[in-house]
């Protein structure tokens, strides 16, 4: 398990305030109710009802947190106002990255505010049935989950009856595991129905049709984890947390060459704070790229270290918030190397539906692969801004549109090191191979750049 | 018919007269393609036989064995109402065999087909029995099935198609998605390991991240050529 970095002592604490005081044992109910778990759960039910409880998300200004940062009260309402009939409610645990653990984190640490968060949207939007999807290559993890929900169905706090309101809430934990793509929504449904992963064309959005046909809402769990603190603390202090387009705290994984860990941090902190919770670059080291949102993000320059972690900012900037993760490079990395190891995994992960992702992204691996071998054709650098745009403006689901940022934001911030393999067929790092050994010849002799 | 003798037979030949006079358009294909609109796929058409009757005998087989679902059928009712499928599926092989039995008399049997090894399907009836034989429940009965028999036999998946109404098809597609499932025990690893060449594990990527950060030598995630996970190469620092 990764561990989890220390935060300066002023910083708001919203997903894991409870963490320290459930230290012993997380999974035990009785601490965690008093230490304040299904208090708003209470509240929710016994004082809001549905509509007022979706009033207090979309006064928070709440956004998900598994990526996108779409607003989460819009979507409970979207799914509320659906036609009548069974709907449901999916917690998306997965956590697909697998350089970030933060959804396991959170899971491990404070289960209860998951589980009561889930409840309270399966309340809000007249669900009866929710899910809460886990990895499924952790099995101690889902047990544990699973003994967690029977205490709380002991206890009185879940099931039948929610405190005498006369609706029922039931959670069910299913593990799935076997793809990347299971993170994805339309992927994570396709899953839990049973059926092969592959995404769905939206609309119809899964608030209208999702799981069976259904409406379905899916939520981060660091997205439902948030909503009792907001039920408890108000609507108003949770929107002054962070930055105002996009408040409250999300976890981030943190890796770097001197330290990684996974921190709780306000949204809109500039990255270059994030950099300093891992210990920033070893000594004698430059800072030379960071990797933010994943296997999917975009390499930034050290002169975007002032960027705010946030949604717009980083998406304006080339990159997204993704899996929570950020990766620092010193100056040992090629960024083409870098670039290229991305593209490939996210081809490797691409599930074939459709053709940008069967083919496109395959397309773009080739080039970066003729770049490192010194095989690269003069129309290459065009080709991948053509390709990355029709991939983009042609794509099925988030997964091949994300799957370009790393070699756009490369050609966009490095443009430079690009060009040295491109054109020149040297890599400045002397990473790639073969070029490498061109390179260290005529670093001798010529001066490049 | 005509009322005037021969009439329709001048007319005929009129129109044959006419077009000898045209301009050809021989095009000389494959050299020359023809000028057809972006989209043109060739016409879909169901054909009819000599006896007017339908071709397609709605017979699902074709349908069922599309491993990605791509073909669906679907069609109107007496009363005009649209559904997806035509009758409950456990009726597509009683209609098989009866539209083969309507072409020859008898039953087709299949010269490709290979008998697959019959297992003892206890287990999967246990655990199919378990899921209420829900095909909404596959993947736990697939892993269920996968940790009793080491792998998916062909013979317990066709048990599971057969209790839970589940297409053949869909089910091996389900399965083949899935990396954690196998179609044969990891002894016989052919399968298995030519799978995680082509398909490195999520986890091996973290690894070659690593490698690629203290700028690792040749790495770019390229399958090294022992099979081995991308990104291993000898890490330089
Ligand atoms: C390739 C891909 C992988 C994803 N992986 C995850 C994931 O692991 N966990 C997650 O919560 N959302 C993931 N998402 C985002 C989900 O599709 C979805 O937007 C999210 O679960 C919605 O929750 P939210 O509204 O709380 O953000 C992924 C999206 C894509 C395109
Ligand atoms: S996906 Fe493959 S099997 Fe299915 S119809 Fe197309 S070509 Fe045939
Ligand atoms: S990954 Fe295949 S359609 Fe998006």
């Amino acid at each position: 398990m990764t561990s989890l970095l220390r935060t300066p002592a002023a910083w708001p604490r919203v997903l894991l305030g409870r963490a320290d005081a459930l230290a012993q044992d997380p999974f035990d109910i009785e601490a965690a109710t008093q230490a304040g778990a299904f208090r708003a759960l209470r509240t929710v039910v016994r004082d809001l009802g549905p509509t007022g409880t979706i009033a207090a998300v979309a006064a928070s200004g709440l956004r998900g947190r598994g990526g996108a940062g779409y607003p989460t009260a819009d979507k409970w309402r979207a799914c509320a106002n659906a036609a009548p009939g069974v709907r449901y409610v999916v917690a998306n645990g997965y956590g697909a990255d697998p350089s970030a653990r933060t959804d396991e984190a959170l899971l491990d640490a404070d289960p209860y505010a998951v589980i009561e968060g889930l409840a309270i949207a399966a309340y809000a939007v007249g669900a009866s049935e929710a899910f809460l999807a886990v990895r499924g290559d952790r099995p101690e993890t889902a047990a544990r989950l699973e003994a967690a929900l029977a205490a709380a169905e002991e206890a009185g706090v879940l099931g039948e009856d929610l405190f005498g309101s006369g609706h029922d809430v039931w959670i069910r934990v299913r593990p799935v595991q076997g793809a990347y793509m299971l993170g994805e929504e339309t992927v994570l449904l396709k899953a839990l129905e049973g059926r092969r992963g592959q995404p769905e064309q939206r609309p119809p959005y899964p608030t209208e049709r999702g799981l069976h046909g259904k409406p379905t809402v899916v939520n981060n769990v660091q997205t439902l984890a948030a909503v009792p603190w907001i039920i408890r603390e108000g609507a108003a202090a949770f929107a002054a947390i962070g930055s105002p387009a996009a408040p409250g705290t999300v976890l981030v994984a943190v890796r770097g060459p001197a330290g990684a860990g996974i921190a709780e941090v306000p949204l809109g902190t500039p990255l270059r704070e994030l950099v300093g919770l891992a210990g920033g670059v070893g000594t004698g080291r430059q800072l030379k790229a960071l990797l933010v949102g994943g296997p999917s993000g975009g390499l930034l320059p050290p002169d975007l270290l002032d960027t705010p972690y946030e949604f717009g900012a980083l998406r304006a900037a080339g990159a997204h918030l993704g899996s929570g993760s950020v990766v620092v490079a010193d100056d040992r990395a090629c960024i083409l190397d870098l670039a290229r190891l991305l593209t490939r995994f996210c081809a490797t992960e691409a599930c074939g539906k459709t053709i940008p992702c069967r083919i496109g992204t395959w397309r773009l691996v080739e080039i970066a692969d003729r770049a490192a071998e010194g095989l690269q054709k003069p129309s290459d650098p065009q080709l991948l801004e053509d390709l990355a745009h029709d991939i983009v403006a042609s794509a099925l689901c988030d997964h091949e549109r994300l799957a370009t940022l790393a070699l756009t934001s490369g050609m966009r911030y490095f443009r430079a090191e690009l060009d040295d393999h491109l054109l020149r067929s040297s890599c400045p790092a002397g990473v790639c191979q073969p070029i490498a050994v061109t390179a260290t010849a005529a670093r001798q002799e010529l001066p490049l750049r | 018919m005509s009322l005037v003798p021969g009439l329709g037979m001048l007319r005929g030949m009129g129109l044959t007269l006419r077009r000898f006079f045209e301009p050809k358009a021989t095009i000389r294909y494959p050299e020359v393609k023809a000028d057809v609109a972006v989209k043109f796929r060739g016409r879909l058409q169901l054909l009819y036989d000599e006896y007017g009757t339908l071709k397609c005998e709605t017979c699902f087989q074709c349908a069922q064995a599309c491993p990605i679902e791509c073909i669906d059928m679907g069609g109107i009712d007496t009363k005009g109402r649209y559904h997806v499928h035509w009758g409950p599926p456990e009726t597509y092989g009683e209609r098989r065999e009866e539209s083969a039995l309507r072409r020859s008399g008898r039953t087709v049997p299949d010269r490709r087909f290979t008998p697959f090894d019959p297992i003892d399907l206890t287990a999967v009836d246990a655990i199919l029995e378990k899921y209420d034989f829900d095909p909404r429940h596959m993947l736990a009965i697939l892993e269920e099935t996968q940790t009793a028999y080491g792998h998916l036999p062909v013979a317990a998946i066709k048990r599971i198609s057969h209790t839970t109404g589940a297409w053949y098809a869909m089910i091996y597609g389900t399965a083949s998605y899935y990396r954690h499932l196998r179609f044969e025990s990891p002894e016989d690893a052919i399968q298995s390991a030519s799978l995680d060449v082509r398909r490195p594990h999520e986890r091996a990527f973290a690894g070659a991240l690593d490698a690629a950060l203290v700028g690792g030598r040749g790495t770019g995630g390229a399958p090294g050529a022992d099979g081995s996970a991308p990104g291993r190469g000898p890490a330089r620092a």
